[in-house]
């Protein structure tokens, strides 16, 4: 029985719905109900993970919990978003939001489990899409320019994207001749010492520019920060995260299609490099540039750009070791963002709303004065995105660090610079955002039950990175060595 | 005599000259125009490749592009320029000379990229897909040089045309419709999005709040 349909179609076709009828908490409920719904579904995939063009390999499948278990905590923390009159939406556009929540889960999911390189592209492309229209539903004028250069920038990354897409089918044409096997990552990977190495390498190029601009990869990363500091909160950041991960995935699908062909002598060029400059790139462009940010959503949009990198680094590395360790970099790293922009919206919300503009540094400061709990949960998120012990992100970033200096020792001294010098720039910011002098007139506020995710979701990081359960270690490490 | 190959060329090479001609125009009126003519070449290419394949899904995505992309876009864009009198928008960042000479030089790497790495392919698909690339680059390039939103629409319209031309060109590849339609529906919202973003300069409001409310009240 295939699982992963109802996965990704429910959300997907009830959006038409939700976009047309029912009032704000309406809205907001069904979309709760519907992520319950889909979270179902994602853990039964396992026991039926199907066949054909959409069915779930073991990333799809660990991955695709990871993408509904946040999207759930999302939906969970956007009930109080929608009720706490953050954001002054007409009620059409409260419609078109939660149906936008629905489609950016539906074509994440779709873009895990899609067995086919074209339904990849038309998932990416349909996240992109509602993404930019929940970046734009403000309609203020930062809001609509951040939408208009994501989709500028998205769209060509999308057109390159596609442009990868057909040569590797056509480099598949000598192998798996016309038709839909020369489609499918199945039988590319099967195949893939028999493609057309030099395509294939062209193809490469194009499908890491391409979607290295959604996993906002240096020098193409210049939409995130803009798009993750303005529209909703629930949809353009919490949710987009799960949108880097889908790019990235796609990235290390080819790359390995990539690795198999070189190793297999079919004549591509080796991957890593690649892989290792645009990784290198982003985290010391980060690295300079988290320092003189003053609004909170665009400064942890830059830390997203970071972890892009680290990851992407990660795969650069190669190695089933080294590869563990990326996906879980990005397991943990999701984790760990969606608590923290969950913390940081409960946080604004204290301080009046949460709405974009009420993210600067100066108006979150000193956060244990409105409340104890809140200032103390989201301290930790910020502690956690550094990397430092206990913080799951370290023993990620210790596998990498380690298989680095085993494998390819030079580059490890930049990855070290570079990783020190984004944990300074982020923890010179938890005194003052945490314990600093709040803004006069704060007042001490309750902070609400559904603060109590954000713990939940850090302590699953850390559970992950330090005590992962035996079978999400053994199909983790199986999935590293299938893609190594 | 066989005529698939020099009909595909044929239009393959309009397409790229209209592309390569965008670069030139100052006037979006004209670059419309062009757009149009290249969008109903690559309709017509279309259905050429579905009959010299034998592909039923490529008249469909032939007819697609000839109803929407050839039609509708064009004059809605038409709609636009008019509407916000922008017929004599010039806005560029570089001297057209220089674009040009630019622009030949991308057609060059583009040819000199693809052709010798698909050696093994059949020889329509290798040209088909040198010319492609260079629509694809071409687009780019009016998009960097154009400061102007609906110019740099119309670029990522033109790259938009060349990634369908290589899509009909690869032999009995699948979906080839599906993808045109997805990106349509991309495409659909870019110029939608253009239409807000001047209206937005137009009325010179930051909220369209208060548009609406005016509608409502019937002005």
């Amino acid at each position: 029985m295939n699982l992963c349909l109802p996965a990704v179609f429910l959300p997907l076709l009830a959006a038409p719905a939700m976009g047309v009828f029912g009032t704000r908490a309406q809205g907001a409920v069904a979309n709760l109900v519907l992520n319950v719904i889909v979270f179902g579904f994602t853990i039964a995939v396992f026991f039926g993970p199907g066949s054909g063009l959409i069915h779930a390999d073991g990333l799809g499948m660990i991955f695709g919990v990871l993408t509904s278990f946040v999207s759930l905590m999302t939906a969970l923390s956007n009930l109080s978003f929608v009720w706490g009159g953050n954001e002054v939406l007409s009620l059409r556009r409260w419609r078109v939001y939660h149906a936008m929540c629905q489609v950016v889960l539906g074509s994440t999911l779709l873009g895990l489990y899609a067995d086919n390189i074209g339904l990849l592209w038309v998932a990416v492309e349909g996240a992109t899409i509602a993404a930019t229209l929940g970046v734009s539903l403000p309609r203020t004028a930062s809001a609509l320019e951040a939408a208009w250069k994501y989709f500028i920038l998205g769209g060509v990354g999308i057109a390159l994207a596609l442009f990868g897409t057909m040569l590797v089918y056509l480099a598949a044409q000598p192998a798996l001749g016309p038709g839909l096997p020369a489609m499918s990552f199945a039988a590319l990977t099967e195949h893939a010492s028999k493609l057309d190495g030099s395509l294939l390498t062209l193809a490469f190029v194009f499908l890491l520019f391409g979607y290295g601009t959604k996993a906002a990869l240096v020098p193409l990363h210049g939409w995130l920060p803009d798009a993750y500091a303005e529209g909703p909160i629930p949809l353009t950041t919490a949710l987009s995260t799960l949108m880097l991960n889908v790019a990235l995935i796609a990235i290390l699908r080819y790359r390995h299609l990539m690795q198999a062909n070189f190793a297999g002598g079919g004549g591509a060029l080796q991957p890593g490099v690649f892989l290792l400059t645009l990784g290198l790139a982003s985290l010391l462009l980060t690295a300079f540039s988290l320092s003189r940010r003053r609004d909170a959503r665009r400064f942890f949009g830059f830390s997203s750009v970071e972890h892009s990198g680290i990851a992407v680094f990660a795969f650069g590395i190669g190695g089933a070791a080294a590869i563990f360790g990326g996906l879980l970099h990005m397991l943990v790293h999701t984790l760990v963002k969606s608590a923290l922009f969950q913390a940081l919206m409960r946080g604004a919300a204290l301080r009046g709303s949460a709405a974009p503009g009420n993210y600067g540094f100066s108006h979150l400061r000193g956060m244990v004065h409105s409340n104890k709990y809140t200032g103390w949960l989201l301290g930790a998120c910020v502690f956690a995105l550094t990397g430092l012990p206990p913080s799951g992100l370290f023993a990620s970033e210790f596998i990498i660090i380690s298989q680095t200096i085993q494998r390819d020792p030079y580059v490890s001294l930049p990855l070290g610079l570079g990783l020190v010098l984004c944990a300074v720039a982020i923890i010179r910011n938890i005194g003052p955002l945490v314990f600093g002098h709040a803004p006069p007139h704060t007042k001490h506020q309750k902070a609400g039950i559904g603060i109590n995710l954000v713990g939940l979701q850090l302590v699953l990081a850390f559970m992950v990175a330090f005590a992962m359960p035996w079978f999400l270690l053994h199909s983790l490490s199986s999935v590293a060595a299938a893609l190594q | 005599m066989n005529l698939v190959y020099p009909l595909a060329h044929l239009m393959g090479g309009v397409i790229l000259l209209c592309a390569f001609s965008m670069l030139s125009q100052r006037r979006l009126a004209a670059m419309i125009t062009l757009y149009q003519v290249q969008a109903l070449t690559l309709s017509a290419a279309a259905f050429w490749q579905g009959f010299a394949q034998g592909a039923g899904d490529l008249y469909l995505t032939g007819l697609i592009t000839l109803a929407i992309k050839g039609i509708l876009l064009p004059m809605g864009m038409r709609q636009i320029v008019q509407r916000f009198n922008m017929v004599r928008a010039v806005e560029t960042t570089m001297p057209v000379g220089l674009s040009m000479i630019l622009g030949v030089g991308l057609i060059g790497i583009a040819v000199l990229v693809v052709l010798p790495t698909t050696v093994s392919a059949v020889s329509l698909t290798r040209e088909d897909l040198a010319i492609s690339l260079s629509v694809v680059l071409l687009g780019l390039l009016v998009m960097t040089l154009r400061r102007h939103a609906i110019a740099q629409v119309i670029g990522f319209l033109s790259t938009e045309n060349g990634l369908v031309l290589a899509a009909t060109g690869m032999p009995g590849m699948p979906f080839v419709a599906e993808l045109s339609v997805a990106l349509l529906v991309l495409l659909a919202f870019l110029v939608i999005g253009v239409f807000l973003f001047r209206i937005r300069e137009h009325f010179d409001t930051l909220d369209l709040v208060g548009i609406e409310e005016i509608e409502r009240r019937g002005r």
